[in-house]
């Protein structure tokens, strides 16, 4: 899986969709008109990754040490050709998975977290701070910060921290402080608890306690989903499918991905763009940004501290169910894919959890692979697309943004 | 180079604004911008969005018209910058009366991020009233939405280097200037939003820019009534655009 050949489907450089959207992509704007939280972003995020989010360059150059750190996490992820479901599914086409539970930290995140952490580092930053739903992307933060000697900190919501305990212990192991959010470490988690001590927490909380924290104590934030950026860095996600497909001389009829922020989603299809390729974006039915959600400025934080941004929103205050797919419970979707979903361009699902956790099982027992509860959501998709007469014969492809052999405690015995 | 130089009309009030701008008059630069207050300046930064404010009290088309007169007796080319949320329930209105009031066009920051379906309408009843639209562009216009507004117009092109005014993240002027000037050809290209250093100027400079617009920075001045050194923030510019 690691072999030296296989460096080569790395790509030397990151894509950006911006400069190719087929309308401009609406900018960041003020939440609060006496402040510039634009301004704000400069005491927050490493510089260059600031440049990055506002770039209108299509392709940024990867740093060597990062392309190093990616082989070392295990990239490139494989691309496999999922026979077993085929033939379970009866499906005449063909069913490719692109594999980034893959990665040493389980999912796809990772990618991400190694550009921003190595930026920061070589800023001069001693630590960083984030928050994280499920787990996923505190983990992926936690490895990157010790790859590149950082100390960091992680807020995470509390419902999955109570839920998950192995989670905090993988963070702990990485060097990473766990904290429950709502915490009383911050002025907004104190004011939160305050209302409700018992607050089950959500991802726009712990976002807005982790940017809160960075500021008060003049450290970096490293930032998960949503902002163009990340979407940028997981660009990897796609062009490597694309090669790899390229290699075995396919060409992808359908693609399918989960959204929660939109990351592993527009990292993975976004570099299909010039292809004709049809693409399918997946949310949970418990958080319908799509069929619900209004296409509009929101916040992106529940305390609106970071620059408002026009993405399908439920309201930055939206308390979803305590899904277990943690990481698709959040109440908005990146301006880019938004735009595109607005356009046409990308078509949208929603799957419930009883029908992720079936899409679940079979996964498991055809493939092997114990899909994240997140994952679940476009796999589950995928199969009903399979099933259709209309579709029989074409290429798909999922992917599969992470492996949920730590979330087993929601399959029932 | 060139140099154009906004001021938010009339801020802080029509008399301090005139002593200003009598004064600016004075000095060698070539566009004057002049901000249309609105209650809604979206992508104005923080500086600039207070000026609006106070601004729009003292606005009247009749003491804009004499602004724009004097400019003009100068020698000035002479721009409105305005957002499109502010006149597109008037619109053919509110174009009549900037052509009357004598502006060679406007900037209208707005169209293509929240009006993209109206871009072309726009460009037409400008273009009907030989009033020239600016396209304003940033580092997040996609390659072929510019070209297409370089198609509707046929004056200067003003490109924001920040997602605001009178800010600054950390931006790669030579990409940026590269690649704009590229899309644009011949067409003039002039850059604004957040340039607040000589250095920023010099640099722009070096990449090819065809001139600056400063907004923010002044502001300072006229906040502080502060004539002297209002003036002297523009002789340093012109002194690094002219030289
Ligand atoms: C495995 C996995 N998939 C998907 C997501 C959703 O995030 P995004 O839409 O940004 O990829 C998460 C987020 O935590 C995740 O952990």
């Amino acid at each position: 899986m690691y072999t030296e050949q296989n460096v080569d489907i790395i790509p030397e450089k990151w894509y950006n969709i911006v400069p190719d959207l087929p309308e401009p992509l609406p900018p960041a704007r003020d939440h609060d008109p006496e402040n510039s939280s634009i301004d704000l972003l400069n005491r927050i995020l490493p510089k260059e990754v600031l440049r990055q989010e506002f770039t209108s360059s299509r392709y940024e150059k990867i740093p060597d040490e990062v392309l190093e750190e990616y082989s070392q996490i295990g990239r490139p992820t494989p691309l496999i050709r999922a026979k077993n479901l085929e033939k379970y599914l009866k499906f005449t086409g063909k069913i490719f998975l692109k594999y980034e539970g893959g990665t040493v930290t389980g999912s796809h995140k990772i990618n991400t977290a190694l550009p921003q952490a190595y930026y920061a580092a070589n800023e001069g930053i001693q630590e960083v701070v984030t928050e994280t739903g499920a787990g996923q992307w505190g983990t992926a933060t936690a490895l990157a910060a010790t790859l590149n000697g950082l100390k960091s900190t992680v807020f995470m919501v509390k419902v999955s921290y109570d839920q998950k305990p192995l989670r905090k212990k993988i963070m702990n192991l990485y060097g990473a402080d766990v904290y429950p959010s709502p915490s009383t470490l911050t002025r907004f988690g104190r004011h939160t608890l305050e209302k409700d001590p018992n607050h089950p927490g959500t991802l726009g909380i712990a976002i807005s306690e982790a940017v809160q924290y960075a500021l008060d104590h003049d450290i970096r934030y490293l930032l998960g989903s949503v902002e163009n950026c990340v979407i940028t860095h997981q660009s990897v996600i796609g062009q490597e499918a694309k090669k790899q497909l390229e290699i075995l001389g396919e060409k992808a009829d359908t693609l399918i991905g989960c959204v929660g922020g939109g990351s592993n989603f527009s990292g993975f299809t976004f570099p299909f763009m010039d292809t004709d390729a049809e693409m399918i974006a997946t949310a949970a039915t418990e958080v319908p940004k799509f069929s619900q959600g209004k296409y509009m400025y929101d916040m992106i934080d529940t305390a609106g501290i970071l620059p408002e941004l026009k993405m399908f929103s439920l309201g930055a205050d939206f308390i979803p169910k305590s899904i277990y797919a943690g990481g698709l419970r959040y109440h908005g979707a990146a301006p880019a894919l938004s735009l595109l979903i607005k356009h046409g361009r990308i078509k949208t699902d929603e799957i419930d959890e009883v029908k992720s956790l079936e899409a679940f099982r079979i996964f498991s027992k055809t493939q092997g692979i114990v899909p994240a509860p997140e994952s679940s959501h476009a796999i589950a998709t995928a199969i009903d697309y399979c099933k259709k007469p209309e579709n029989q014969g074409k290429t798909v492809v999922i992917n599969v943004s992470g492996h949920g052999l730590l979330d087993l405690s929601f399959v029932r015995d | 180079m060139k140099l154009a130089l906004y001021l938010t009309f009339p801020y802080p009030s029509p008399a301090v604004f005139d002593r200003f701008f009598d004064n600016m008059m004075t000095m060698p630069f070539d566009y004057v911008e002049l901000g249309i207050p609105t209650d809604k300046p979206y992508y104005d930064g923080p500086v600039i969005r207070r000026t609006h404010r106070k601004a729009l009290d003292g606005f009247s088309f009749s003491a804009l018209n004499e602004a724009v007169r004097k400019a003009k007796q100068r020698g000035k080319r002479c721009f409105a910058l305005v957002y499109y949320n502010h006149f597109s329930s008037n619109m053919a209105e509110f174009l009549d009366l900037l052509k009357e009031s004598g502006m060679d066009g406007a900037i209208v920051p707005d169209i293509l991020t929240d009006y993209f379906d109206e871009r072309r309408k726009i460009a037409e009843a400008m273009k009907e009233r030989d009033l020239s639209l600016i396209p304003f562009f940033t580092s997040s216009t996609p390659d072929k939405i510019i070209s297409e507004m370089i198609q509707l117009t046929d004056d200067w092109i003003y490109h924001g280097l920040q997602p605001s005014t009178g800010i600054r993240v950390p931006v790669s002027i030579d990409l940026l200037v590269n690649r704009i000037k590229k899309l644009a050809g011949a067409r003039e290209v002039i850059f604004g939003f957040g340039i607040n250093s000589m250095e920023m100027v010099r640099e722009l400079k070096k990449e090819g820019a065809d001139g600056i617009a400063v907004g923010s920075s002044l502001v300072n001045y006229i906040e502080n009534n502060d004539v002297d050194g209002f003036i002297k923030e523009i002789e340093t510019l012109g002194g690094a655009v002219y030289d």
